[in-house]
């Protein structure tokens, strides 16, 4: 009788207990910090205070100023990086999976490894890479007397720095995706006539779609909030939304003028988040039996 | 369809060794052997799943190695099923249709009907496939196997993992749907309960090779081999060599037996087997025959319908399984058995 | 399934080429680091390690190194712990606010750093908390934390709950259990959890930005001289990061393979 009260009390609140302290850290340091923003955005500008009285002239200034150029790019930015992501780490995906285990985790290592190292310093490299007397401008200029000049401060540059950082958040998800695709279903979908193209589209898609999805969403998600790229590898040809709100914050010291552009970039960030993960199941993804 | 000296190696290792094996049009053969004998390895090569490392795969006498599994008249049912996780019952039974181009609305029509062969309720058409029980499972596999009309169909131990009654149930099911359809089944199982009761023909498979080929009743009682005999039940064996007035010596029992038929002249020594079943208990006041001794019972089994005694002499212990009936001896009696000597099996070495 | 020759060498040397196509920053970066003149020429003109011996010599470049260490140890410290419990609750037990807990745990990863880094800047200001590097651990908690729970909830779905049940009906009190059982069969999740958090710690700079107020973490030496005062110390600096991550990862491997080797002796 007591194990029995035990066990019961136990499925009520270990669950509760252990998750407790993470709930706390998430609403202290995530949860509040943006109610504080929402709060800050609709304060008078300029303002340092988050109790004024409220107001909705923040919202009202950047659709009169031209912040909607920058939320149009960050937006384009992120939607072209997503999709080349795609077409990039799905055949990537594909053939890590086609080596055995131990291979094929080792080669996702090494794919993901660059992600520990800071992304201004990879960054850099490519501006290095690219720019004028750089790797590519003064190598060919050694070798053939001509170059290409420099290749950054444009908009293809700040994509190609996009693409490669984000590249792993999007390559984890979609292997974890594929794995869901089991071998032997594949063979029977074979054995049953179907070609390579049917069994790509009938049966591969569906089943890696939870895994594909997120790593979209993700990639989506973050690139949204992407600063560095468009500072180092655009130099300033074209600004993003992360940046002006950094700026509002920090030369324009108007606090609420950034949190209302740090407001309207969540909502457009958590209505991609909502949509697609209605449609997803995190437990069987993860692999729970 | 043929396999003609096919040999297939991983690396260094024979995996499938020299085999030669024709199926006849319609009949049920069963590849049965020990683990890693070869026999799903086998199975995949005629499906079309791996290829031979030598050898040849023929279809009615023409060549189908370089043909891929979507272009053979076969289909295989595998051991996990196989069934496309996010697909309805009537979406897994339709899909071989709907890569070969067939109308929706027959696509339907011809499910269906698969779907009442294999004894599912039409009502299950639009059910998640992963709602389904095992046996469901089993049934939509099989539904799903037929759909396209296949010549032959290849079964990798589908029903290894189900509990015995529907084993049982389904096994005759697979049966009756071989001989209603006429189709040729190839089967692996490791249940020789199970291929006896289904095959026209029993191949017994082991290291890559075939040890036996024939009918359920040849392999059973006349094996070709030691292992054949040992594999496909539980028999007797007594070492002997050749004693006097042509009989056997056995020097563990001390005694002479009647070999089963007039020795070789070659024949220097070997195992002589018998089946428990026929063994028989003998009265002790019966007239001593050959092929008679005498030992401990120490033990008896209860097989369902049957009784197996387990009977000791010196160090070695016999098995002698009969109907049950009343006047069941008792432990550690003194006990009176024996065999007739056509029953006996004698494989030399 | 059988595949042709040609696809299978395609599909092999387009994995090869992303592969080095992710490294060549990192060389390129090597390679600057040790060029004698205060800009990247290519081909290098003259080389010269005195950037390196600048960097050693900087007490920058030391404070910088160690604010970084010391984030990165404590962050990974308490995420582990976080994680732990985090993950059971993730995977192991049936409870109601479960699959809220899920959702909601994830959020703070799918969300733009820059953005999150800039609403804990106010928020801080509000507490009167000073910017510093145990704010930058606090920040990078909030979102370190939950990818380290993801890591370790991954391990833990794999677990086998009848496990616990058998030691408890042999007598063991849930902290035994605890500690006997459920530590040590989560083990290589807390080990890899730990070490992603050291190195995702290691490598942030949003976070570290906008957070850390006076205490400099490498990532941030490195953009302040990148937008202004470029020097080779800057690739130099680098570098020398990128080798302490690649020494971390190789010493966390080999540990883990060594303790892996001691158990099943």
């Amino acid at each position: 009788m007591g194990t029995l009260i035990s066990r019961h009390w136990s499925t009520l609140s270990s669950g509760l207990l252990c998750s407790a302290p993470l709930f706390i850290l998430l609403g202290l340091g995530f949860f509040g910090p943006l109610a504080l923003v929402v709060l800050y955005s609709v304060q008078p500008r300029g303002s340092f205070s988050p109790f004024g009285t409220p107001t909705l002239e923040n919202y009202i200034d950047i659709i009169e100023q031209t912040f909607y150029l920058s939320f149009g790019w960050s937006l384009l930015l992120a939607i072209i990086s997503t999709a080349i992501l795609l077409l990039i780490c799905y055949p990537l995906a594909l053939t890590i999976k086609r080596h055995s285990g131990t291979v094929a985790n080792i080669l996702t290592l090494l794919v993901i490894a660059p992600l520990f190292v800071a992304e201004n310093i990879r960054l850099q490299g490519w501006v290095l890479f690219f720019d004028k007397s750089g790797f590519l401008d003064g190598g060919l200029n050694y070798l053939f007397g001509f170059g290409p000049g420099s290749l950054v401060n444009n908009v293809p540059a700040i994509v190609f720095g996009m693409v490669y950082v984000y590249l792993p958040f999007m390559l984890f998800p979609i292997l974890l995706g594929l794995s869901n695709v089991p071998a032997d279903v594949r063979e029977a979908a074979l054995d049953l006539g179907a070609s390579r193209w049917r069994i790509f589209r009938d049966i591969e898609i569906p089943l890696a779609m939870p895994g594909i999805l997120i790593g979209s969403l993700l990639c989506f998600v973050i690139s949204l909030g992407a600063f560095s790229e468009a500072k180092f590898l655009g130099k300033g040809v074209i600004v993003t939304i992360a940046q002006d709100i950094e700026s509002a914050f920090t030369f324009g010291q108007n606090w609420p003028r950034g949190s209302a552009l740090a407001v309207l970039l969540i909502i457009l960030a958590g209505t991609a988040v909502f949509l697609a993960m209605r449609r997803i199941d995190l437990n069987k993804m993860l692999g729970s039996r | 369809m043929e396999l003609r000296g096919v040999d297939k190696y991983f690396g260094d290792l024979a995996a499938v060794n020299q085999i030669n094996l024709a199926f006849q049009e319609g009949e049920f053969f069963t590849l049965v052997g020990p683990s890693g004998s070869g026999k799903t390895t086998l199975l995949r090569m005629l499906a079309g799943m791996d290829k031979p490392t030598r050898g040849d795969i023929l279809l009615r006498g023409e060549r189908i190695n370089d043909r891929p599994a979507n272009w053979r008249p076969t289909c295989m049912v595998f051991q996990s099923l196989a069934l496309f996780p996010h697909m309805t019952v009537g979406g897994n039974v339709e899909y071989p249709l709907k890569c070969r181009g067939t109308p929706p609305a027959e696509r339907k029509e011809r499910a269906s009907r698969c779907l009442e062969l294999s004894h599912l309720p039409i009502s299950y058409y639009d059910r998640p496939v992963t709602t389904c029980s095992g046996g469901e499972r089993q049934r939509v596999a099989l539904a799903r196997a037929l759909a396209f009309d296949p010549e032959i169909l290849f079964f990798d131990e589908p029903l290894s993992a189900i509990d015995y009654r529907l084993r049982k149930t389904l096994e005759k099911e697979i049966k009756d749907i071989q001989r209603e359809t006429g189709k040729t089944f190839v089967y692996i199982t490791h249940s020789l309960e199970e291929a006896m009761v289904m095959s026209d023909r029993i191949g017994v498979m082991r290291d890559g090779g075939l040890a036996q080929i024939g009918t359920p009743h040849e392999i059973y009682s006349s094996p070709v081999n030691r292992f054949v005999s040992e594999f496909m039940g539980e028999v007797n064996s007594i070492a002997v060599t050749p004693g006097q007035d042509g009989k056997l010596w056995c020097a563990s029992l001390g005694a002479s037996i009647t070999p089963p038929s007039p020795l070789d002249a070659s024949f220097k020594q070997g195992t002589l087997m018998i089946r428990p079943e026929n063994m028989r208990l003998v009265d002790a006041d019966e007239a001593a025959d050959t092929n008679v001794f005498s030992g401990e019972l120490f033990n008896e089994y209860v097989l369902g319908s049957r009784i197996q005694y387990q009977i000791r002499i010196n160090d070695d212990t016999f098995l002698v399984e009969r109907l049950r009936e009343s006047g069941s001896p008792e432990s550690g009696e003194q006990i009176r058995f024996g065999w007739s000597a056509e029953d006996s099996m004698l494989f030399p070495e | 399934m059988t595949d042709s020759v040609l696809f299978r060498r395609l599909a092999r040397s387009y994995l090869a080429f992303i592969l080095v196509l992710m490294y060549v920053p990192m060389l390129i970066v090597a390679l600057a680091s040790t060029s004698k003149s205060r800009f990247f020429v290519f081909p290098v003109r003259r080389y010269d390690m005195k950037w390196y011996e600048n960097t050693f010599s900087s007490l920058q470049i030391h404070d910088g190194f160690l604010t970084s260490l010391t984030v990165a140890f404590c962050v990974a410290l308490i995420s582990v712990v976080l994680a732990l419990f985090g993950a059971l609750a993730y995977a192991r037990h049936d409870w109601r606010g479960k699959s809220f807990f899920q959702q909601i745990l994830l959020v703070p990863v799918f969300f733009p750093q820059s953005v999150l880094g800039l609403a804990l800047q106010l928020w801080f200001n509000s507490f009167g908390v000073v910017m510093s590097w145990q704010a930058t651990v606090f920040a990078q908690l909030v979102w370190i934390a939950p990818i380290v729970t993801l890591i370790m909830a991954i391990q833990a779905f794999g677990y086998d709950a009848s496990v616990e049940e058998a030691a408890g009906d042999l007598g063991a009190s849930r902290w035994q259990i605890f500690r006997d059982i459920t530590i040590p069969l989560l083990g290589p999740g807390i080990f890899s959890g730990f070490m992603f958090a050291v190195l995702l710690s290691w490598g942030n700079f949003p976070l570290a930005y906008f957070t850390s107020g006076a205490d400099v973490t490498i990532p941030e030496w490195l953009y302040g001289k990148m937008i202004g005062g470029y020097t080779p110390m800057v690739p130099a600096v680098g570098f020398l990061s990128v080798l302490a991550g690649a020494l971390a990862l190789g010493i966390g491997f080999s540990l883990q393979a060594l303790l892996a080797r001691r158990k099943n002796r």
